[in-house]
């Protein structure tokens, strides 16, 4: 009896250890990849003079929005000073209308891969695979030529429909993984009960497919938001998404740098997609094994 | 309700043929059961009634329509699966009455029919919950409902109780029995359990590689099976196999099975003309473990249908009903069925009796009955 007290709380003495060590290696891991992200906010509060006098890592002594403010109404992006909030709403307009339209596409065709496999499904399957890698840069001047010709040329829907086309490979591998799982018998048994294909998938296959929507909607909004090279050969002046913009305001080589300005216009950038893995992302790594492990 | 005809159906998936040749036919209200080892091709059947799949070739009528090449939802047919499939995103209420809303039957009807159903199934309390929140045996009768709720010409039963645990398979082929006596319809179900064959169908057809061996009543398929494929798949224990000759003796045929020392010498009971061709030759005899028992009464008796032999005994199986007994005959294990106050010890020698008009005889070479 007594041995085995001694035991145990030898064990649990070491388990303590390994725990503390464990957790220091993970405050350690998070501190480094916090710490840009927090040198960047209390740069952003901070005033002009406070920059050039502090240091890099030091707190803001008095906080002040001047910063977001001015990057949001009055930024000078190019030779337009009117801020970064036209190309904000620039990026929503094409973020979201491109995510919407290829995850619906993606989750179509995924339903048509796997539960109405017709003769070629799997060449089909093999060549949308292979759009996935397949580097922006391959794609730039065919697209561009294609958007001339259809009369988009440096506009949002061009974007939408460039990051549509793009995305496309890969929302369908999510859906195509996540609906192979489901069995087959379900769209049997719908059909005996007299429903076709759109009604199935409507009523039947959309409603059990929110993890992967989930999915496809986070990868699909982080890729088309943060996308520069794109948003930069497709779109110019003021139709130009954020990420373009913020890169303008940045890279602007007359005047004082506005260190503080350009922190908060990079945040603002990254706000949105931050926002969505905040309130989706437990979904995101659910949804995304839930498709892998089964597919 | 209808009757179901298939016409020298044949299925090809590219070169490999799954289905040759099937003809089947069935009156209203016949239960026919598909049975046979899996990859048969019994499932692959069921989907060309159901129209899931189309047919290379034949043709399959219900009642006097051909429906080959009509749309599942037009056949007027309902299936139940093995996995249920049913709709998880759906209420119990919604699963049964969706193929009903499909074909645009009015909501009052909707729900006159889903009351007679859950009262039919009992699933009255379930009506609200999802799929999810039900147990295996209540995910079956909604799924049971849902074919019911359609009142369709036929019922198709893919495996509808592989999912479910022993005990609750018992009580639930006794329910799908009653539910079919009640209701009269005809009903194609699709088991590899030949116990479930047995107990449910009207007629039975064994299916093997494609090929429909055997298309009969239970009790013609198990007192006469067509072929050694079919005397063993039917029956539990399955029937034994034993190589012996076929002897003339004074005009009285007999089995005789070689063994070390003297052979045994079982006269037949009776010789059908069939057997006469085999006088001589190697046959094999096969006789299912209840005929072969303990010593009856009166099997010494001249022109008993029992005929006595000694063996020793190699292993025991009690199984409280009966004790499966096991004896060694000719290099083969053979298993007699007991009554267990008769039941010997292993080691033991004891005496049996072949009940001699139960037997089959069948070819070596062509496995086929004789």
């Amino acid at each position: 009896m007594a041995d085995i007290q001694t035991y145990s709380h030898d064990a649990g003495w070491k388990h303590t250890v390994l725990r503390g060590l464990l957790y220091l290696v993970l405050i350690l891991f998070a501190a480094y990849y916090l710490f840009p992200l927090i040198v960047m906010i209390s740069t952003s509060l901070k005033s002009l003079d406070e920059i050039r006098e502090g240091s890099l890592i030091s707190l803001p002594r008095v906080v002040t929005f001047d910063a977001w403010n001015y990057a949001w109404n009055e930024a000078c992006v190019g030779v337009e000073c009117t801020g970064i909030k036209i190309y904000f709403w620039n990026s929503v307009k094409m973020a979201i209308p491109a995510v919407l339209i290829s995850t619906f596409l993606g989750a179509i065709n995924g339903y048509a891969l796997t539960k109405w496999r017709f003769k070629g499904a799997n060449i089909v399957f093999a060549l949308l695979l292979f759009g996935c890698f397949i580097p922006f840069q391959v794609v730039l001047l065919p697209m561009s030529q294609v958007l001339g010709k259809l009369g988009l040329a440096s506009s949002t829907p061009g974007l939408v429909l460039v990051h549509v086309v793009y995305g496309l490979c890969f929302t369908t591998l999510f859906f195509r993984n996540y609906y192979v799982s489901i069995p087959d018998e379900l769209v049997k048994a719908a059909t005996i009960d007299g429903a076709g294909f759109f009604t199935i998938f409507w009523r039947i296959i959309l409603p059990i497919s929110t993890p992967i929507i989930v999915v496809s909607v986070i990868w699909q909004f982080t890729q088309i938001w943060n996308d520069f090279l794109f948003g930069a050969s497709f779109a110019s002046g003021a139709n130009a998404p954020m990420t373009v913009a913020l890169n303008n305001i940045v890279n602007t080589t007359t005047g004082v740098k506005q260190y503080n300005v350009d922190m908060a216009a990079a945040l603002l950038t990254g706000l949105p997609t931050l926002l969505v893995y905040v309130l989706a992302g437990k979904y995101f790594v659910r949804g995304l094994t839930a498709g892998s492990v089964k597919g | 309700m209808a009757s179901l005809t298939l016409d020298k159906v044949r299925k090809a998936f590219g070169p490999v043929e799954v289905l040759k040749e099937i003809n089947l036919a069935i009156d209203d209200g016949e239960f026919l059961v598909l049975v046979g080892p899996s990859g048969c091709g019994k499932s692959t059947l069921l989907n060309l009634i159901a129209g899931l799949e189309t047919s290379t070739d034949g043709e399959i009528r219900i009642g006097d329509r051909v429906i080959n090449d009509v749309h599942p939802k037009d056949r007027n047919i309902a299936m139940v699966f093995q996995s249920y499939a049913l709709y998880p995103n759906m209420t119990v209420r919604k699963n049964i009455t969706f193929g009903l809303e499909i074909r645009g039957v009015s909501n009052q009807e909707r729900d006159k029919a889903v009351a007679d159903v859950a009262k039919l199934l009992q699933i009255e309390p379930l009506l609200d919950r999802k799929p999810s929140q039900l147990s295996g045996g209540q995910r079956q009768r909604v799924a049971m409902g849902r074919a019911l709720v359609r009142d369709p010409d036929i019922f198709l039963f893919d495996e509808p109780l592989s999912n479910l645990d022993a005990k609750l398979r018992v009580d639930m082929r006794t329910e799908i029995k009653k539910l079919h006596q009640r209701l009269g319809s005809t009903i194609v179900y699709v088991t590899h359990d030949q116990i479930e064959a047995m107990t449910l169908a009207s007629r039975i057809a064994v299916m093997k590689d494609g090929i429909l061996q055997q298309f009969d009543t239970p009790q013609n398929i198990y007192e006469r099976p067509n072929n050694m494929f079919v005397a063993g798949f039917i029956g539990s224990p399955s029937m034994n196999f034993i190589n012996a000759t076929l002897s003339e003796d004074n005009g009285k045929l007999a089995v005789t099975i070689p063994r070390g020392g003297d052979p045994i010498v079982l006269p037949l009971f009776e010789a059908p003309e069939s057997y006469h061709g085999y006088v001589g030759k190697d046959v094999v005899f096969g006789i299912r473990p209840e005929a072969l028992t303990h010593k009856r009464t009166g099997s010494d008796e001249p022109g008993s249908q029992y005929v006595n032999f000694d063996s020793k005994v190699e292993v025991i199986e009690p199984t409280g009903a009966d004790t499966m007994t096991v004896i060694e005959i000719a290099g083969k294990e053979i298993v007699a069925r007991v009554r267990p106050d008769r039941a010997p010890t292993p080691g033991e020698s004891m005496t049996f009796s072949a009940d001699m008009s139960q037997i089959s005889l069948f070819d070596p070479d062509t496995e086929l009955r004789i």
